[in-house]
């Protein structure tokens, strides 16, 4: 029997327009590393990466999906597996801003009802260009109730905890199957690593 | 050395003819066309069906190809930009609300352009090739006193400079430097010079408005972006100067073949398209490798995550370019085409089974998301055509093929 190096598998989900920085933000989330010149993903990519949260080792799967439309039949089956989603788009083009209702929907038809969200307005280093500002970021988390972050994949700022984020918002309404009954102190970790790092 | 002058000698053998005998040159380019005296540019235009048999009509085919590419470079690209520019329909303006106008047309034009762009400046990153300045850019579009736009200017975003006012709390306003300098993502060149990109970037375009129902997805710069390579950098000057029309066309021939593949609505379809494509590349791996085939059942580990990738870019994402050009060789001269594509999908999977019937879900993803590190192309090639074979065997038994 192989040992289980690992107490709980969260299955995330990366969507947005293409050329927002999704498989960016993944390459530093995973990495820690960043590259300009990615050449476009086509169907669906893949990377893992375990963390720590609340004491328990979690394996993170992570899929980054092809932005452009003639790829959704393929990447919509995913949708359906997927504990958490990150919404990406980038604060220096607003279509991909407009662009988050339409993926909100997608989420809508595709996913499962308690999925958790997160919207990510990527390329925030680039202020000099920006076209969508953090108000209407803020404005839409509150719209949806969908928490929101700024990101920037190549000053790394807020990548880290974009995923862990998610992964905590999983955690917390994971039921406890593989966990003992010390649930509760579990939650008091939780509570202080999550509200530690804004 | 003795071997490889007699290889070339064959090659100038079989293109001296005056009647291109197709047969031979398929079984000679399907072991590696040489990249010498410009051999594999002409063996792919014959591969893909664009030069004729006849060599006496060659001359005359090329130069009606070539005015015909200036013609549409002429009709969508300068002469819409020449409009835009001067304004010369006065009934028409940017904010014109009929779909039909020009300038409707030319923001449209914009958005599917604005894709194109972002793709072609990611191609093919790790080589340097794509970045340089070509020495045949398009003297129309990029001369000094065209007024005309290039295709990269027309999407280029601009901006509005601002700066932030701050009070502090005598009142006082400060202007709070918050502009920084515009990353240089890309390197952009100067005035009057073109990279190769951006004449990947043109013939899609081109491309995309003669299919609008179709249109641009992506992928398809990673299918013109070895062609147009092949023929750039070629030895022979003659190739090099016409690369952008003749990879046009020649990639226009081969988006014909697997068109398919690119159109969503077929995704489910039963007689073609990717699902269809994915299907058969699994019961060929089923019966070449029945156990192999059970572990990635096991495992939920579907075609979508691996072989829709391989199947619609002809692995031109999996291997570094000059792999991807041996492969291709093998690809085109195949009479069956795109049936060896899946018996060296088949063979890549085969030379990690041991790999991949003990590891679990992440390693097995992680392994054949990037089976070019792990797998000899020589030793691939081999085993492809001994699968190719036993196909064509299995194939007869079942009465298939006459």
């Amino acid at each position: 029997m192989a040992k289980k190096t690992y107490d709980l598998l969260f299955k995330l989900l990366l969507i947005g327009d293409s050329g927002v920085g999704k498989t960016c933000l993944l390459f530093r989330f995973s990495d820690d590393a960043f590259n300009t010149t990615f050449i476009s993903t086509i169907g669906i990519d893949f990377k893992i990466k375990t963390v720590e949260l609340g004491g328990k080792k979690i394996k993170l799967q992570i899929w980054d999906t092809a932005g452009q439309e003639r790829f959704h039949t393929i990447t919509t089956s995913y949708y359906r597996g997927a504990m958490g989603i990150m919404l990406v788009y980038d604060i220096t083009n607003h279509k991909t801003f407009e662009n988050i209702t339409k993926w909100l929907r997608n989420i809508d038809e595709h996913a499962n009802e308690d999925v958790e969200k997160m919207i990510l307005g990527n390329k925030c280093d680039m202020d000099s260009k920006r076209q969508v500002s953090k108000d209407r970021g803020d404005a839409i988390s509150r719209e949806h109730g969908v928490p929101f972050l700024e990101t920037s994949a190549k000053a790394n700022v807020n990548v880290e905890k974009a995923f862990m984020d998610l992964a905590q918002a999983i955690l917390n309404k994971t039921p406890g199957r593989e966990m003992e009954p010390r649930q509760g102190v579990d939650m008091t970790t939780k509570k202080q690593s999550s509200g530690g790092c804004c | 050395m003795a071997a490889y002058q007699a290889r070339l000698k064959q090659f100038e053998d079989v293109l001296k003819e005056e009647v291109i005998d197709s047969k031979n040159l398929r079984k000679l380019c399907f072991n590696g066309c040489p990249f010498e005296c410009g051999y594999r540019s002409v063996c792919w235009k014959l591969l893909l069906n664009y030069l004729p048999c006849k060599r006496c009509e060659w001359d005359d085919f090329l130069s009606k190809q070539r005015k015909l590419y200036t013609h549409f470079i002429d009709e969508m690209i300068v002469k819409p930009g020449l409009d835009a520019s001067t304004g010369t329909h006065q009934d028409d303006h940017p904010l014109n609300p009929n779909p039909n106008s020009n300038w409707g047309t030319f923001f449209k034009d914009n958005e599917m352009l604005l894709q194109i762009d972002k793709d072609c400046r990611r191609l093919c990153p790790d080589l340097f090739f794509f970045q340089k300045a070509t020495d045949y850019p398009c003297k129309d579009i990029i001369h000094a006193d065209s007024r005309v736009e290039t295709l990269r200017k027309r999407v280029e975003q601009c901006v509005l400079q601002s700066e932030t006012i701050k009070v502090d709390r005598k009142g006082n306003y400060n202007k709070v430097l918050s502009r920084r300098k515009v990353s240089e993502e890309y390197m952009v060149l100067p005035d009057g010079h073109e990279a190769h990109w951006e004449v990947v970037e043109r013939i899609l375009f081109i491309y995309s408005k003669l299919n609008p129902g179709q249109g641009y997805v992506q992928g398809m710069n990673e299918i013109v972006g070895p062609l147009y390579y092949c023929f750039a950098a070629d030895p022979i000057k003659e190739c090099r100067e016409n690369a952008e029309a003749d990879s046009f066309f020649c990639f226009m021939n081969l988006m014909s073949e697997i068109r398919d593949l690119f159109i969503k609505t077929l995704d489910a379809d039963s007689q073609c398209g990717i699902g269809y494509m994915m299907q058969h590349f699994s019961d060929m791996l089923q019966s070449s490798d029945q156990r192999l085939y059970q572990r990635i059942e096991e495992l939920n580990i579907k075609p979508q995550f691996y072989a829709f990738r391989w199947l619609t870019l002809l692995l031109s994402q999996e291997f570094p370019l000059p792999d991807v050009m041996r492969i291709w060789d093998s690809l085109f001269a195949d009479d069956r085409r795109f049936h060896f594509l899946k018996c060296i999908c088949c063979a890549m999977l085969i030379e990690v089974r041991d790999e991949i019937i003990q590891g679990d879900f992440p390693h097995v993803m992680k392994l054949i998301q990037n089976v070019q590190d792990k797998v000899d192309l020589q030793k691939l090639f081999q085993l492809s055509v001994i699968y190719r074979r036993a196909f064509g065997l299995i194939a007869i038994l079942n009465g298939e093929r006459k």
